[in-house]
């Protein structure tokens, strides 16, 4: 029973139904979410404003050191040192779901990949996925354990480069001296634990080092991009956007000469996977003994969702019937958390309990006034929501911003009308408490904690474990983030490993031939994800063209605005309930260093929530001439 | 002196992607084994890694970089701007947020000058060939002002390729030909 607030029920073969007597089951009243942080009206914050001249505004326009274009707005009491009023703008419209329509769905894969700049392939992926559920074309196992191998090689490219390049100015000498002075202070009299791991001596050291453009780990993050990339075309044959991913499989030519080239780049992770996961266990620590608050900064409800990822070559068939079998064989497990606890880890309750609300966006409605709802169950006869993707209408209405009516272009995506939060952290918890993951000699998941054994390298072999946090906050997703270097890098070793095996026994074949279904109907979903976690892509074709495509990204959860029933998004509310901890009483000198922490401890991505296609033509870059002087 | 003649933008968008198509139209001529032409479309980043790859022998002196520019300050639509770039390196916070959009996967003329500069990637001398676009939407296919002077686009690039004198008559300037005031890069 893994709804607490949808009226979804099972009965003992453990199908859902809708429970009895509930004349409408997914309207407003029916289904109520509960618990969480509130936002206060927007009358209580203007009277607030008026009242108190410590209380200000204080806008971020945009979040610097984030993907794409994101704004936020707080309303924060510096004398009581906390946020009173969170909003999370996304500044540009998606119209990637409108330019589907109609077209031949292989050009989903290209098409889709434009979204992001950084992962393009996973969205890819993901088309291929949804493809081949609706037409029902299986790639061989060489063809999975490839595209896993891709995919991972895209995420040891992003989660570094989100840890040293965006998130980790915010722990540098040069942001924490001025904000801080008395914590660098102190950083300069304390022992790194992991000295022997990562070379740093002291903590300030450590985050001299983590210095944007001049340090050390800024610019080897640099040069691991490249690794990454290096290793990611070879398979792919060009980084963002591949060109080698199909329905069915990969069309890459895989000979073992590829695969040592590509051992060569993967391998130089297991050393990198030690070192991170030491700087980020180091830096998370270091804060936490220094101050304690720290450990409420971005600090919300340990809600997250995650699909799962990397599927095991003997276990995907495509389908959608068998997609809690063989998404419970993934090397990353799906699941959803509620409260700290995971409630399921099945692809279809995963799916069932997906809903999008625009209350806050410039959307229109297409569900509750008495429309049609196009699908009311999944193709197993499962319910769903008329607000679920394979039931949602893009149709953008832009309007003037306002908090209470409608401020940004993110939808408010839901599960079981909970706020849910997605990153890849998502799946290593997921992973760690399931005990799914297939066997293998590098991973172990305890039920409470995931531990990674990493091969020798220029450092000795070495085990790291990430437990399940008691809190969840700032610094744990990033401490999260680390270890997904680590156990990403091995479970590409596990699938290098099948692949070789394979490759031996010479089954070459990484590609299963299909047509597109002229006629009828099929739905298809892929359920994938990206560096920064969750995603899917729903499809419905129609006589074989596009008749509906959604796409819902980790930072279309994370971004969403305040939701119908007044719960905040995850920025929102992460940044609702971070203390303000800089070390200044100046308004003129305040800049937000600890809200723009809870916000890029979620490593936002823009253009894959919204994804940039105006009246003007496609927005690659948006110049934003305000500068408020706030940014760190 | 070695030569690399460098396109930059995103295809399929129209104006926006000239300077690819130059290099796509410029490559498969007979060139001076002096000269290199690539599509430098793949990201700062890896442009700076490209560019030190290259063994120190063999390092170029000359980068010719033609691209869509769109500056949005007055100029004409479809206006050809050449000039040798002074170097002159915005704000370190700038050149912050430039690595920052080159990594997340912005492909600008702008980005590629900063990022490569700032890691003493590029060779001294940089020559900046520059078009206004007029067409912003995507597609495969120019609007008439730029297609119309599309050939002579391509003959200039090559003069700036291969001929010394010609390029040291370019005016030195800021990026955006120094006509106009620096362009915002976050």
């Amino acid at each position: 029973m893994c709804f607490k607030n949808l009226p979804v029920e099972f009965d003992a073969q453990g199908k859902p139904f809708l429970r009895e007597g509930v004349a409408n089951p997914y309207a407003q009243g029916t289904a109520v979410a509960q618990g969480g942080s509130r936002q206060l009206g927007t009358e209580q914050i203007e009277e607030l404003l008026r009242r108190n001249g410590h209380i200000k505004s204080v806008d971020f326009d945009p979040v610097t050191r984030v993907a794409g274009a994101l704004a936020f707005h707080t309303v924060a009491d510096l004398k009581a040192r906390k946020v009173l009023e969170a909003r999370s703008v996304a500044t540009l419209f998606r119209g990637y779901e409108v330019i589907m329509i109609g077209r031949d769905p292989r050009d989903a894969i290209y098409i889709t990949s434009r979204a992001c700049g950084v992962c393009g392939g996973v969205h890819s992926t993901c088309s291929a996925l949804a493809i081949e559920m609706a037409i029902g074309c299986c790639p061989p196992p060489l063809g999975v354990l490839i595209r896993n191998l891709a995919l991972a090689l895209e995420f040891l490219y992003d989660n570094p480069l989100h840890l040293h390049l965006l998130a980790g100015p915010d722990y540098s000498a040069a942001i924490v001296e001025p904000t801080n002075p008395s914590l660098f202070a102190l950083a300069k009299k304390t022992e790194a634990p992991h000295a022997e791991v990562h070379g740093f001596r002291t903590m300030a050291d450590l985050m001299t080092d983590l210095n944007p453009l001049s340090g050390k780990l800024y610019l080897e993050a640099l040069h691991m991009t490249r690794v990454a990339r290096e290793a990611y075309v070879l398979i792919c044959g060009k980084y963002p956007h591949p060109q080698t991913i199909v329905p069915g499989g990969m069309s890459s030519t895989i000979t073992l000469s590829v695969m040592n080239e590509m051992f060569l780049r993967l391998a130089q992770f297991f050393d990198y996977g030690k070192k991170i996961v030491g700087i980020w266990d180091d830096l998370t620590e270091f804060f936490y003994q220094a101050n304690p608050e720290y450990k409420k900064v971005g600090a919300r409800r340990a809600n997250l969702i995650d699909t799962g990822i990397f599927d095991h070559h003997e276990a995907y068939d495509a389908t959608y019937e068998g997609a809690n079998d063989w998404g419970n064989r993934r090397w990353y497990t799906p699941g959803a958390i509620v409260d700290g606890k995971l409630v399921t880890t099945d692809l279809h309750s995963i799916n069932m309990g997906l809903e999008e609300f625009v209350e806050h966006s410039y959307y229109e409605e297409w569900a509750g006034n008495g429309q049609k709802q196009r699908f009311p169950t999944d193709p197993a006869g499962k319910p769903l929501s008329p607000y679920h993707p394979w039931n949602k209408i893009t149709k953008p209405r832009p309007e003037g911003q306002n908090w209470k009516e409608k401020y940004t272009w993110d939808t408010a995506p839901r599960w079981d009308r909970l706020g849910m939060e997605a990153g890849c952290y998502a799946r290593l918890w997921n992973t760690a408490v399931a005990k799914r993951q297939p066997e293998n000699p590098f991973i172990e998941s305890t039920g409470h904690s995931l531990k990674v054994r990493l091969p020798r390298g220029a450092l000795p072999e070495m085990e790291v474990e990430w437990h399940v946090p008691a809190v969840w906050n700032a610094f744990e997703r990033n401490r999260a983030r680390a270890h997904c270097v680590a156990s990403t890098a091995m479970i590409a070793m596990n699938n290098w490993l099948a692949a070789m095996d394979i490759l031996k026994a010479g089954d070459t074949r990484t590609s299963t031939k299909f047509e597109i279904p002229r006629k009828g109907e099929q739905r298809g979903v892929g359920f994938w994800g990206a560096g920064r976690g969750y995603l899917t892509h729903h499809l419905v074709l129609d006589r074989g063209a596009v008749a509906n495509y959604q796409i819902l990204t980790p930072s279309t959860w994370n971004a969403s605005p305040t939701d119908r029933w007044g719960q905040p998004g995850p920025y929102e509310e992460a940044v609702l309930n971070t203390p303000l901890l800089e070390e200044t009483d100046d308004p003129k000198q305040f800049r937000g260093i600890d809200i723009l922490r809870a916000i890029r401890s979620f490593d936002p991505c823009m253009p894959c929530t919204t994804h940039i296609q105006s009246e003007g033509g496609l927005i690659t870059r948006e110049v934003n001439t305000c500068a408020c002087g706030l940014d760190g | 002196m070695r030569v690399i003649v460098g396109g930059i933008g995103y295809r399929n968008l129209r104006d926006h992607s000239v300077g690819v198509v130059v290099t796509d139209h410029l490559e498969w001529r007979e060139w001076p084994p002096h000269v290199v032409v690539e599509d430098l479309s793949y990201g700062p980043i890896a442009v700076v890694q490209r560019f030190e790859d290259e063994p120190p022998e063999l390092r170029f002196d000359r980068a010719v970089f033609v691209a869509a520019a769109a500056r949005g300050d007055g100029r004409p639509l479809g206006m050809v701007t050449a000039y040798r770039w002074d170097g002159v390196l915005p704000s370190a916070e700038l050149i912050q947020g430039s690595v920052c959009e080159a990594v997340t996967g912005v492909i600008a003329l702008d980005n590629t000058l900063i990022v490569g500069r700032h890691f003493r990637a590029l060779p001294e001398e940089i020559i900046v060939v520059e078009v206004e676009p007029v067409e912003h939407e995507a597609g495969e296919t120019f609007g008439p002002v730029v297609q119309r002077g599309f050939d002579s686009l391509c003959q200039l690039v090559t003069k700036l390729a291969l001929d010394s004198a010609a390029v040291s008559r370019l005016p030195v300037t800021p990026l955006g030909g120094g006509v106009h005031p620096y362009p915002a890069v976050r």
